[in-house]
């Protein structure tokens, strides 16, 4: 049997950079003014205005430092996949290839977290809906 | 070249009102705009008809909201012009009329916001870009990572922050427009329920509704409709940005520092000369950090002002005198609208129980989501 599809294909990839191969690797971008972003897109670059093939895809390592994080509490009513039942941690992270970008954590309780952690990327498997099971990305502790 | 607006006609407001803020309720928005209109023509001495133009400011009634309320005052056909920039629409509806006025296009304008609580509808989630937690990440969960970032790297505990929220409420029980109109200790307000993060309800804006209007006359206008000038508060400075690459979580802030520091320039005034300060209170944090982008005190120093009383109505500067977004709340369209309300009243010492003694400088500011942001300051001769 297969593993559950992954909820958002075009933000993430199973397999792993180079640098950190078991680690879920991140869909970025790199411009070529040199601004490395993320989530990849093609509409142009934020510094320099570059679109089309001045954007070209980076993958970024999925391994990071935790900045700051905060339990959410409150159920703002969307039932989407995407978000998880409350409460649920949310952590800023400074990625390593340079992005800070912020994602659901993956933690016993934020207890455990403390800002400049080393964290990285796992996927784990959410509810499922009539299309199947999903896996999302969720950063932990490394 | 371009210019600032004091390089323009003198722009003053000549009147204000509100429909008190509240909780989400049967009223429609034209009883609510309708209300804060007629008190502030009312206040100003202006016939509806010798109005130039309208800005009307709303986050969420959705298209057209305008003429549908405003004919009710006696149709009078003249221009009106919808504006939403999210938090900060009043501001820009402010700035809006403000130049229109002293572009002399304008003798009179009325700035008018009415919000009531729609469901939020975020044109930016359509981008097409998917994020990994886009979805998970409301306003508050946001400043609730901010306020923790503060927190550890400041040294400063959740009930050093929270102490924002006492004063703000303190202030708001003064205040029959705001929609939080209670006092409230420190325990009441840590022991409440839990938002994000060490964010308790009552350290955010509450949902609501409500409207406020101010109307913007030139001189020319001041003097040919024979209104008083000795009420009439100067519009000095108006400045606005919006957030630059690659400023992620801080972008508030920076730009709030950028801004606030912009207007003083063309005011020819520094942060120490503020009277009284209106801001984006939306949650507790952000009165620490925007204080100190005014440039008050370092990073990290507000607190210790905070506790001193520097902030409080009879300090050094008062800060959100009316209750802020916390207290007097945030309907959205209104807000700025309502800012800017409450910066006249304490500069004419019409502010009753909450007037700052000797206010002569006031300063409103905005950010909303963008972000963009919005500040303007006035003053009384």
């Amino acid at each position: 049997m297969s593993l559950p599809k992954l909820l958002k294909p075009d933000t993430y990839t199973e397999n792993g950079t180079s640098a950190h191969p078991d680690r879920p690797a991140l869909q970025g971008g790199r411009c070529t003014c040199g601004t490395v972003f993320f989530p990849m897109q093609t509409y142009g670059c934020e510094v320099c205005g570059a679109h089309g093939d001045a954007l070209k895809e980076q993958a970024l390592s999925g391994v990071g430092t935790l900045v700051s994080s905060a339990t959410v509490y409150i159920d703002m009513g969307q039932p989407r996949l995407a978000v998880p039942a409350v409460p649920f941690i949310v952590g800023e992270i400074a990625l390593e290839d340079g992005p800070v970008i912020r994602a659901i954590l993956s933690a016993a309780s934020e207890d455990e977290l403390a800002p400049g952690q080393q964290m990285a990327t796992t996927l784990v498997g959410i509810g499922d809906d009539e299309r199947g099971h999903y896996r999302d990305l969720r950063f932990t502790r490394a | 070249m371009t210019r600032n607006l004091n390089e323009l006609s003198p722009v003053y407001v000549v009147g204000v009102g509100w429909h008190r803020y509240q909780h989400p309720s049967e009223t429609t928005y034209v009883t609510l705009g309708l209300e804060a209109i007629r008190m502030a023509l009312g206040d100003a001495n202006v016939d509806w008809q010798d109005v130039d133009s309208t800005f009307f400011a709303t986050g969420l009634l959705g298209m057209a909201a305008g003429r549908s309320m405003l004919r009710h005052l006696g149709s009078n056909g003249k221009p009106i012009a919808h504006i939403e920039n999210a938090s900060a629409s009043g501001s820009t509806a402010f700035r809006h009329a403000c130049m229109e006025i002293a572009a002399g296009i304008s003798d009179v304008s009325l700035v008018v916001g009415v919000d009531k609580r729609e469901p939020v509808g975020r044109a930016y989630e359509k981008n097409g870009i998917v994020g990994l937690a886009d979805e998970a990440i409301a306003p508050m969960t946001h400043f609730a990572l901010l306020t923790n970032n503060y927190a550890h790297k400041h040294g400063v505990a959740p009930e050093d922050i929270a102490l924002v929220a006492v004063k703000n409420h303190r202030n708001g029980a003064k205040n029959r427009f705001a929609q939080r109109q209670k006092e409230r200790s420190l325990d009441e307000i840590m022991s409440g329920k839990p938002v994000a993060g060490t964010l308790t309800a009552l350290q955010c804006c509450p949902v609501g509704e409500g409207a406020a209007a101010v109307i913007v006359a030139s001189a020319a206008g001041i003097k040919r409709l024979g209104l008083d000038m000795n009420r009439a508060v100067r519009v000095t400075a108006s400045a606005a940005s919006s957030e630059g690459a690659c400023q992620g979580a801080g972008a508030d802030a920076a730009i709030t520092t950028a801004t606030m520091n912009n207007a003083l320039t063309q005011a020819g005034l520094s942060a120490r000369d503020i009277d009284v300060l209106e801001l984006h209170d939306a949650f507790t944090i952000e009165e620490l950090l925007y204080v100190e982008g005014l440039g008050l005190c370092g990073p990290g120093q507000a607190i210790a002002m905070l506790k001193e009383g520097a902030f409080d109505i009879g300090g050094q500067m008062a800060v959100s005198p009316s209750g802020g977004l916390i207290a007097m709340g945030h309907p959205i369209g209104p807000t700025g609208v309502g800012q800017i309300g409450e910066v006249t009243m304490q500069l004419r010492g019409e502010a009753g129980p909450r007037q700052h003694k000797g206010a002569r400088k006031g300063m409103a500011h905005m950010v909303g989501l963008g972000a963009v942001c919005y500040v303007h300051i006035l003053e009384k001769d």
